[in-house]
């Protein structure tokens, strides 16, 4: 290099006047503008600077990865050290038909199992005793041990973790463990998660499922992470899912509010039955919702993560490191895509992707472009997981860790999301408790007027949508691709197999496992969740356990509120 | 104000069948049209088709708007032949959700009026409401 | 041309589209509306209407929820208006009460009815009390109108129903303190439900100290604690509901002997296994007299189509019969006669009144005179009993 140009060293300006020069020029460019404000309703300024956050606030506000406050991240490496879990949820048609795509998907780099459960199974019934039409349209029937031994052949549950999308009573957790014995493989061996075990959740958002009175369900899940820390200690037995809300409406701060606030009620829960947090709490996880509000989910993992680790510290006095650690799963939001010009659904993914990413997610489900218009196909599938794969190896995101920390903007937006958060939080405890609010309906009231709000920003054009009130096209040659439907026939042969299996199991067996499974649920100190996993083993199918419970636990009636 | 020819509200049933429960939207939409000044009969999800045909018929609604967001929109045929069967012929059923678009087709010749695909804004499924109930006030029997 | 005659037949006859349209018609005060009213008001009477009123959230529709599954199982068919406020500014409603009801949509002997209060065309009542003479008409033995407690529909609700049930529940003070003046005018049954909350009974407390503040007079309103979640205590307030609607058509002046007559008679037709197989039920009685009622079924048909003599016959008959045995000494027919100026027809609700003519130590003469619902004189009867026996076991002096 030659030497420098010379240049007249000009003394800097100060900050304050700097800033009111910015301030004058800002406004004269931009005149009058509305004020704006992001989906949690915080206001939204055109410039962050030191004064909105000064580094001086490091130590107190981020930290180092791994340690708490745990803003950077929950371990020390992140996503440098091992990136996230690549999961796609499926769920399509007969065990067979699952298993023949999940192979596919491990071969295209999925990295663990995961499961949806045909909606009969969602609501509690076997396949024979709902409408046909709707059997494995939108995820695999499953409903005995045999079913599950099918759906995972040939997968090595030892190695590989299984997430199961399997609401209370955690019937599809019980088949696996029945896999497991018939095939020789310790409980201790087994990993993975119970994606749908917040029943708080599915009650608010009414997702897709209801089975249980709120009691029973309180009473289970307490069962089940009990019976877990003793005899599959690797399992997570809780995930709580803030997605359900923001799915059904809720605003992003709100979301994770709910979550927090579910988790505690849980935590409290379990340490009423005399369970210690130190144990528990290391297992607990979330799943989340990401949104298209880029910073703002950012801000809002960050934030949730900070107020965790203190809930967990504070409210619980658990000081195990691992206790601390707010692991999620997070999803691309569904509710973000458009059935108009859906290949754009592609780029928002990706972008909701990387908030994700950006947020310090441990797991990660990105969408099918389709998915808003059929159940997912196997192409858009393909696509989704791609763009996983791309921000990792072409994008290089991962290459540093939490790479916004100390961003004037992003600390400044995590810290009011924070403090919006802990405003819900607080509300939600004056209510007496997450349990409390949503038997009430308040928090579906909530709910219901954020979904409100947003869909009027949406009509009265405050929010543009690519395709919908913004840059439309003509789409009427558009066709979506077909549809995926089991083939004629598939589930006429399904339900004979059922009946088959019904026909073949030990009668005398299965009539001491169901008495078992009622004594247990009419005995106040008895493990539910305990007696489930022998019903299964000893062959009661899915729709059989669920009866049961219904009958002896008393049945969920939904709140419906408008 | 949204009212049919005579002055009278429309009175419209929004309500879910089948099994998927998210009901984000049916509650939007029961919202605009009671804002439009319609009356509206809002169930949740998971109604069984023959609770609905109860409903509609004791309710003398104009319009049932079915939300579908999983596949249950498969099942929309059962539930328009058990209105059919009910002597309810002139009761407009709209569809609102993911439908695919080679089963919109399906669900029109099964009598299906309308179906509203996610995007649908506030403006059109009110208008469109609101001329339906006008028909099947037209064709409903008078007593 | 609107067939109201056909419309009737077919409404009485079990209908339920008619049904449902004729509560439309009566709601939009469509043309026909009037016409309709008054043909089918020979058909009223039967039902006991309950109104049910108390400030949003109390529970009330999940109240009348439990309430319509208690009357079930003891047998009556039930017909329920459930209101509920429109918007002031769009004029729209969602109506939302008879999701708490859903466990009777497929029930055939219910039949739930949405109306929205259309506060601005101010005709809550006039279309309650239609949709009420329409039920009725249909055959419902218990109609139920649940309103929201506030303002101008909570007094609509007392002049329509022939027994108020306001409804709170613990937590609820302030909106009952602040209803005060109207509950107590309206009251026939106090309710506190959520009483699987805790407090309860304090709530109940404080409702009987406002309580005692009112005049005494006949009917004394009872505190009723109940859960519509649990279901507890629902039996004791159609127990309530049925000792009010007794109160009710026993209306002879707070004289306590004929109120016991009252009890003698509703006994003696409550055990008469006759009477009970027509249907015929009690209406009111005293010395010397008594009032029967009965809806004409399709069994009580000749084959001319009209109500069957014999019937008829019956019916006054057991007037007759209560009339003459209601002053504690056993009185048993001796002659009868009947004459039928009117044909009845199926669905018509028949009252019977027997009046005491004459009477010496041996012998008694009665009048009764039928009459349909709309004033109609459809049937005269005199007969003559002779006194048989000594006191009857258990009867007032
Ligand atoms: N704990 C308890 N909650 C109840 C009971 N009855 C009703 N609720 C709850 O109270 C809330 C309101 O119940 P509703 O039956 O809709 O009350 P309502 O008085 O009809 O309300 P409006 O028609 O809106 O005025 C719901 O969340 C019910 O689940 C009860 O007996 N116990
Ligand atoms: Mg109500």
């Amino acid at each position: 290099m030659s030497a420098k140009p010379k240049s007249v060293q000009l003394p800097l300006p100060g900050f304050d006047s700097a800033l009111s020069t910015w301030q004058r020029d800002y406004a004269s460019q931009v005149g009058e503008e509305p004020v704006l404000h992001n989906r949690s309703g915080i206001e939204i300024k055109p410039l962050y600077t030191p004064d909105d956050w000064p580094a001086s606030r490091y130590m107190e506000d981020l930290g180092f990865p791994g340690v708490a406050p745990m803003t950077r991240g929950i371990y020390s490496s992140m996503h440098r050290g091992r990136t996230w879990t690549q999961r796609q949820l499926i769920g399509y048609g007969t065990p067979q038909d699952y298993n023949r795509r999940l192979r596919k998907l491990m071969d295209a780099g999925v990295t663990a199992v995961s499961l949806i459960p045909c909606n009969s199974v969602y609501r509690g019934y076997d396949a024979d005793e709902v409408d046909i039409e709707l059997l494995g349209t939108c995820g695999a029937v499953v409903n005995n041990v045999d079913d599950m031994q099918v759906c995972l052949d040939e997968i090595p549950i030892d190695r590989v973790s299984t997430a199961m999308n399997d609401p209370l009573p955690f019937t599809l957790l019980a088949f696996v463990l029945g896999v497991a014995k018939r095939r020789g493989i310790a409980w201790t061996a087994i990993t993975g998660t119970s994606n749908q075990s917040d029943y708080i959740s599915h009650f608010v958002a009414n997702h897709m499922f209801l089975r249980l009175g709120l009691p029973g369900n309180r009473r289970v899940l307490v069962d089940e992470v009990d019976f877990c820390q003793q005899h599959v200690p690797n399992w997570n037995p809780v995930s709580i899912v803030g997605q359900h809300m923001q799915q059904a409406g809720a605003t992003p701060a709100q979301a994770m509010a709910f979550a927090l606030c579910t988790a505690i009620q849980f935590a409290e829960d379990c340490l009423e039955r005399g369970m210690q947090a130190n144990e528990f709490l290391p297992r607990f996880t979330f799943f989340f919702d990401i949104s298209l509000s880029f910073f703002e989910e950012i801000a809002k993992f960050r934030a949730g993560r900070r107020i965790w680790a203190r809930i967990v510290r504070e409210r619980f006095k658990a000081d195990a490191g691992r206790a601390c650690r707010f692991k999620f799963h997070s999803q691309t939001s569904g509710a973000d895509l458009t059935r108009q010009q859906p290949l754009n659904n592609i780029a928002r993914v990706a972008v909701q992707a990387m908030a994700g990413i950006f947020g310090g997610t441990q797991s990660l489900h990105t969408d099918a472009y389709d998915e808003v218009l059929t159940t997912p196909t196997e192409e858009p599938s393909r696509i989704a997981i791609n763009t996983q794969n791309i921000l990792r190896e072409e994008a290089h995101l991962t290459d540093v860790i939490d790479p916004l920390g100390g961003s004037y903007y992003v600390e400044t937006l995590t810290s009011q999301m924070e403090a919006e958060i802990e405003a819900v939080v607080g509300q939600i405890d004056a209510l007496g408790g997450m349990y409390r609010a949503v038997e009430s309906g308040a928090v579906q009231r909530m709910i219901g007027e954020s979904a409100l709000a947003f869909q009027e920003r949406i009509e009265n054009g405050a929010q543009k949508i690519v395709g919908v009130n913004a840059y439309q096209v003509d789409e009427s040659a558009h066709v979506s691709p077909a549809s995926q439907r089991p083939a004629p026939g598939t589930m006429e042969n399904y339900l004979q197999s059922l009946q088959a299996y019904k026909s073949s199991r030990s009668n005398k067996q299965v009539q001491a496992a169901l008495s078992e499974l009622q004594r247990a649920c009419n005995t106040v100190d008895k493990n539910v969740f305990e007696h489930i996993v022998d019903a299964a083993i000893a062959g009661l199918t899915h729709g059989e356990i669920c009866a049961c419970l219904r009958r002896e636990l008393e049945f969920g009636q939904p709140l419906v509120i408008v | 104000m949204h009212a049919n020819g005579d002055g009278i509200p429309a009175k419209v049933l929004v309500t879910k069948i089948g099994l998927d429960g998210h009901d984000r939207g049916s509650r939007v939409v029961a919202a605009y049209l009671r804002d439009a000044g319609m009356e509206v009969i809002y169930t949740g999800p998971w109604q069984q088709i023959p609770a609905v045909v109860a409903l509609t018929q004791e309710e003398d609604v104009d319009v049932v708007g079915i939300s579908s967001l999983a596949t249950d929109h498969l099942i929309v045929p059962k539930l328009m032949r058990a209105l059919r069967d009910a002597g309810l012929a002139h009761v407009r059923v709209v569809v609102g959700g993911i439908v695919p678009d080679d089963e919109v087709s399906m669900l029109h010749e099964n009598g299906v009026s309308k179906v509203f695909h996610p995007g649908s804004s506030r403006e059109e499924i009110v208008a469109a409401v609101q001329q339906l109930a006008e028909q099947a006030r037209c064709e409903r029997p008078e007593i | 041309m609107t067939d109201v005659a056909a419309a009737v037949d077919r409404l009485i006859g079990g209908d339920k589209a008619t049904l449902a349209r004729a509560l439309t018609a009566v709601e939009n005060a469509y043309p026909h509306a009037a016409e309709l009213l008054e043909a089918l008001r020979p058909h009223t009477g039967c039902a006991r209407v309950v109104g049910v009123t108390g400030p949003p959230g109390v529970g009330k529709s999940t109240l009348c929820n439990a309430l319509i599954r208690e009357w079930r199982t003891r047998g009556h068919r039930v017909g329920v208006i459930a209101v509920d406020p429109s918007s002031p500014l769009s004029g729209g409603a969602v109506l939302g009460d008879r999701v708490r009801m859903h466990e009777h949509d497929q029930d055939d002997f219910v039949f739930i009815r949405s109306l929205a209060a259309r506060t601005n065309g101010g005709g809550l009542a006039a279309s309650t009390a239609g949709a009420i003479v329409v039920l009725d008409a249909a055959g419902m033995d218990c109609v139920l109108i649940e309103t929201v407690g506030s303002g101008q529909s909570q007094v609509d609700i007392a002049g329509v129903a022939k027994t108020t049930v306001v409804v709170s529940a613990p937590g609820f003070g302030d909106e009952v303190q602040a209803l005060k003046a109207g509950i107590l005018e309206i009251a026939d049954v106090l309710v506190v439900n959520k009483a699987d909350l805790p407090h309860a009974e304090q709530t109940a407390r404080q409702l009987r100290i406002m309580l005692g503040l009112r005049d005494a007079q006949r009917w004394q309103p009872p505190v009723v604690m109940t859960s519509g979640h649990t279901g507890q205590g629902v039996d004791q307030l159609a127990e309530a509901l049925q000792e009010h609607h007794d109160s009710i058509v026993t209306d002879t002046p707070a004289a306590t002997q004929t109120h016991t007559v009252a009890d003698l008679l509703r006994k003696l037709a409550s055990e008469d296994p006759y009477v009970r197989h027509l249907g015929i039920e009690f209406i009111t009685g005293g010395s010397g007299h008594a009032s029967v009622r009965m809806r004409v079924q399709p069994s009580h048909i000749s084959f001319n189509g009209t109500c069957h003599g014999g019937a008829l016959f019956s019916l006054a008959d057991a007037a007759f019969g209560l009339a003459s045995n209601s002053h504690g000494v056993v009185a048993a027919g001796i002659d009868a006669h009947i004459t039928y100026p009117r044909a009845v027809k199926v669905g018509d609700v028949l009252t019977a009144g027997a009046v005491e003519e004459t009477r010496s130590r041996r012998f008694a003469t009665y009048r009764v005179i039928v009459t349909r619902s709309d004033g109609a004189t459809v049937a005269t009867f005199t007969g003559t009993v002779a006194t048989v026996g000594g006191a009857r076991p258990g009867a007032p002096q």
